[in-house]
């Protein structure tokens, strides 16, 4: 790396990707100029944001959550149903939506954030199950099955921005607003605060981090920004209906932080991008796609357990110490590696 | 004098907590032997479904042979499901690994993906709409009790349920095979240490949870008429919550729990919608993790 100092490098790769983002992509897609590529990009953009949300708290932390999509459901909906009943415009449902899904998180952590693994990953599957079931029959609010149409398209500080290329600006740039913040977060002392959970949350707690009130404010964090995620959502797309958001959705955001390495950011996104563009990129291929996310995610846990992008793996790590302890004891004698 | 309607919802409440049962017990076997959580169950209910549906459609046998079919079809289901999604993750066998957090998770996670994989293939082969079933194999004649009416399907399920839970019981407590089970499951380092083979156990542990959560599948499927690929994911969950509430690793616990949840469901149906019946069984769960963590029938164990 000569000519470029050590410290300049990462503001050299995020300058690239912002370049990437806000320059290449844009021109590229008007270039081509079809609504279902603005589509694809929009959509993908809106599941990276959801990754890394779920990165923050499963990745990060070490909570296995497995009712992530309801969070970005209860989004969609408060902003949907701001915009809606309320006729409030994007400026205002977008952070209400946030805000909404966070404050829901806050009350279902309060009772549920004292659990560790199995239990906690239990409960946020009912969690998310149990709001499911509230878009689904609540009809009188939530219209039930037939989900919500939104009149008003995009608009900011009364600027309309319903064309192709402004909304792909506007999503743009919340993701990345999003994901600088989201990680700020997770390469922070507080990052590592999180991550001392994971390692070990007894040994955490007794090195004097808060971990109970660490675990529920990570989660709320973390559904704030999935509601943002479905305020786009719910905006770009002008339409959802409740199976946008079951369970299926979650194991599918679950899967991308696995396929693009628990804890590291990047790989949420890489993660994001390859479940959301390999099934379009195969489109061809037809039923077979969401055999694919399996497939792919079980090949990932088998041969990359660190993802396309990993942090570090905590297989890894155990591979190592086991290792060491293997190669002490030799010949295959006793415990160890077989 | 009770309500007759009372009567009935009690006994279907009974049969559907039996199916729940069958399930759960799948799961704690299998939690009992590996410490993880088997997210692949609810597809194996689904297999012994379709493995039944096939049969019927291709040579129409008589019931009790669609049932053993059925069976035999979740046995190979949970013997390959432990070669496929949980033997290449048990690489280590010391204590420390065997307790670790990321064998559990890649464990977890791989059983979810292979559970993708399997309800996708599914739909591709039969649509995932539902499967139409001969009239002459539907389990739901009514039939008459005293002032109750029950459907000849509550009979078979309970009757199946019963005989395998003896069956289940006889063969922990009194084959050589359900000691090893019994053993790895109490601690499978010490198993190893006076010769049992693990592995072997492991795979038979599969393989009779599979054989039950299938047995489920086919009886649910006959009675209700109603075999899809994504048919597992309800009952997985609720057996799920069956197994938490009866701590984990307690087969009676597990089965109570199952029973209750099954009765409280289809009592609730009388006050709700049934959209929200789902929302007991969800209800359950939460208050069992906040208010009794370790089950309510579990003994005092280690939360690691």
């Amino acid at each position: 790396m000569s000519g470029f100092d050590a410290r300049m490098r990462p503001l050299a790769v995020r300058a690239g990707l912002a370049l990437l983002l806000f320059a290449v992509l844009p021109a590229v897609l008007a270039g081509f100029d079809r609504s279902y590529y603005y589509q694809v990009a929009n959509l993908a953009l809106i599941f990276v944001l959801l990754a890394a949300s779920l990165q923050l708290v499963t990745g990060v932390a070490g909570l296995l959550h497995l009712g992530h999509a309801a969070f970005y459901g209860v989004g969609a909906y408060a902003a949907a149903l701001l915009s809606t009943e309320l006729g409030l415009g994007f400026t205002v449902t977008l952070p209400l939506a946030g805000l909404i899904a966070a404050v829901i998180a806050l009350l279902v952590a309060l009772p549920t954030m004292r659990l560790v693994s199995i239990y906690f990953a239990v409960a946020t599957l009912a969690i998310g199950q149990m709001l499911y079931l509230v878009m689904l029959n609540w009809v009188g609010l939530t219209k039930g099955p037939n989900g919500i149409v939104l009149t008003r398209g995009l608009e900011l500080f009364g600027f309309d921005l319903s064309g192709r290329l402004a909304t792909y600006y506007t999503v743009a740039g919340v993701v990345a607003l999003s994901l600088v913040a989201l990680g700020r977060l997770s390469h922070s002392y507080y990052g590592n605060a999180l991550r001392s959970i994971r390692e070990d949350d007894q040994c955490a707690d007794a090195m004097g981090v808060r971990t109970a009130r660490l675990k529920m404010e990570v989660f709320t964090l973390s559904a704030f920004f999935a509601g943002v995620a479905g305020a786009l959502w719910a905006h770009m797309t002008g339409y959802i209906s409740p199976g946008d958001f079951d369970f299926g959705e979650s194991i599918l955001i679950l899967a991308m932080i696995v396929v693009g390495g628990l804890g590291s950011l990047p790989g949420a996104a890489i993660g994001a991008l390859v479940l959301i563009l390999l099934p379009e990129v195969l489109r061809d291929l037809g039923d077979f796609r969401n055999i694919m996310v399996g497939l792919v995610m079980f090949g990932c846990i088998l041969f990359l357990p660190k993802g396309l992008m990993g942090e570090v793996s905590a297989l890894r790590l155990a591979r190592q110490q086991f290792g060491a302890a293997w190669r002490r004891t030799g010949n295959g004698v006793g415990i160890g590696w077989r | 004098m009770i309500d007759p309607y009372y009567l009935q919802q009690l006994a279907i409440g009974l049969s559907l907590g039996m199916t729940y049962a069958l399930m759960a017990i799948g799961f704690t076997l299998i939690f009992g032997v590996l410490n993880v959580v088997n997210f692949a169950h609810g597809e194996v209910y689904t297999i012994g479904a379709f493995a039944g549906l096939v049969a019927i459609t291709a040579f129409a046998p008589p019931f009790l042979a669609v049932l053993f079919l059925a069976l035999a079809a979740g046995a190979a289901a949970g013997f390959s499901l432990e070669r496929i999604a949980f033997r290449p993750f048990r690489r280590f066998t010391d204590e420390a690994s065997l307790k670790s957090r990321a064998m559990r998770e890649s464990t977890l996670l791989s059983s979810l993906a292979v559970s993708i994989v399997v309800r996708e293939a599914l739909e591709i082969v039969f649509g995932s709409e539902m499967q139409p079933l001969p009239f002459e194999y539907m389990i739901n004649a009514p039939v008459q009790a005293g002032p109750v009416t029950l459907a000849t399907g509550d009979l078979i399920i309970f009757g199946v349920a019963a005989a395998m839970l003896a069956g289940l019981q006889y063969m922990l407590k009194r084959t050589r095979i359900g000691l090893s089970i019994r053993a790895v499951s109490n601690n499978p380092l010490g198993a190893r240490y006076v010769g049992i083979n693990t592995d072997r156990t492991i795979v038979m542990t599969f393989v009779v949870g599979s054989t039950m959560g299938a047995a489920a599948g086919i009886l649910v499927g006959l009675y209700y008429g109603a075999i899809f690929p994504a048919m597992g994911f309800i009952p997985g969950v609720k057996a799920f919550v069956a197994m938490v509430m009866g701590g984990l690793s307690s087969i009676p616990g597990a089965v109570i729990s199952a029973l209750i949840l099954g009765v409280s469901e289809s009592m609730a149906t009388t006050f709700l919608a049934s959209g929200w019946a789902d929302m007991v069984a969800y209800g359950f769960l939460i208050l069992t993790l906040v208010f009794f963590p370790s089950g309510l029938f579990g003994a005092g164990r280690e939360r690691v």
